[in-house]
């Protein structure tokens, strides 16, 4: 792979405003909830902006979205088990609630 | 970040990845599922009523660990900055930005002392308050030697680069691994920022 297909370091900056920006929306929003007890939709505003987080610091500045299929794979599905496993956890012991049919 | 690896690193290689960026992926992949324990663990315990003591959610300084957020966050920025300018061959660049990301890893980690020593001190919140106390600690303590062990690791590539007069390309790939683990760590960070600081509330 070849230097050109990474990011500049302006397009670094640029990704760590967004990174910026994105928690500072956080913050508001745990402020907002605070005065308006948004409920489910906080959870749901919150958990958004902290993927798109992971996301980007994962894709842009550990090179994934750059690297072959084979990393990708491996790291996915050590965060897919993670989130699975602990998901069925969370769920037989009543901390999150799954709704179904 | 491949670039640094040379065509010998891949030479009978049959996955076409240097095994020491593979094993460090797979290491990464296997953390996930120990913080996703300690997340969990706490999630369980957080709001459960019927213990004494002070629960973590009752007193967490937002401000503050906003901006300890936002110190960490930077740290990643530095630290790709610190590989970038290592591709381009600048090795007082790269010193420079590795020195700075140990700085910024450095900030936060005071910053979790301190507030580790707020809830000790005036709240009495410690590590056997209850359950809730005994996860919250484990989870960012946890943590927090993670980056410590980062910042020990940045340090000793800047110094190396100190010593011998830069980062070869076969160092340059361990400046490749620390910055992926280092970039590990902030990701678990930003879910444990909006899981356990933002998302959690004491006991009704």
């Amino acid at each position: 792979m070849s230097t050109t297909d990474h990011p500049t370091p302006a397009q670094y900056w640029k990704i760590a405003v967004v990174l910026a920006v994105l928690t500072a929306v956080e913050v508001a929003l745990f402020y907002i909830n605070r005065e308006l007890e948004l409920g489910a939709l906080n959870a749901v505003l919150l958990i958004t902006l902290a993927i798109l987080k992971f996301v980007i610091v994962v894709g842009w500045y550990m090179h994934l979205r750059f690297e072959k299929g084979l990393l990708s794979r491996f790291f996915t599905a050590g965060f897919a088990l993670a989130c699975g496993c602990y998901l069925v956890v969370l769920a037989t012991l009543g901390v999150v609630v799954i709704r179904g049919g | 970040m491949s670039e640094l690896a040379t065509a010998a690193h891949l030479e009978g290689e049959t996955t076409g990845v240097e095994n020491r960026k593979l094993g460090m992926w797979v290491f990464l992949s296997s953390e996930f599922l120990f913080f996703g324990a300690l997340i969990t663990n706490y999630l369980l315990y957080s709001n459960r009523a019927g213990f004494s003591g002070v629960y973590p959610a009752e007193i967490y300084d937002i401000p503050f660990t906003s901006v300890s957020s936002f110190v960490l966050l930077m740290s990643s920025l530095t630290m790709v900055l610190a590989h970038n300018a290592l591709s381009r061959h600048d090795q007082n660049g790269a010193r420079t930005w590795l020195f700075a990301t140990a700085a910024l890893g450095s900030v936060f980690l005071g910053g979790q002392v301190f507030e580790f020593t707020e809830f000790v001190v005036n709240y009495d919140m410690r590590l056997s308050s209850n359950p809730a106390a005994s996860a919250f600690f484990v989870l960012t303590g946890f943590h927090g030697t993670h980056v410590a062990i980062g910042v020990i690791m940045l340090l000793s590539l800047r110094g190396m680069s100190r010593r011998r007069g830069g980062l070869s390309d076969s160092h340059g790939m361990n400046l490749e691994l620390v910055g992926l683990y280092w970039h590990f760590v902030d990701i678990i960070w930003i879910v444990i920022f909006t899981v356990v600081y933002l998302l959690s509330a004491p006991p009704a």
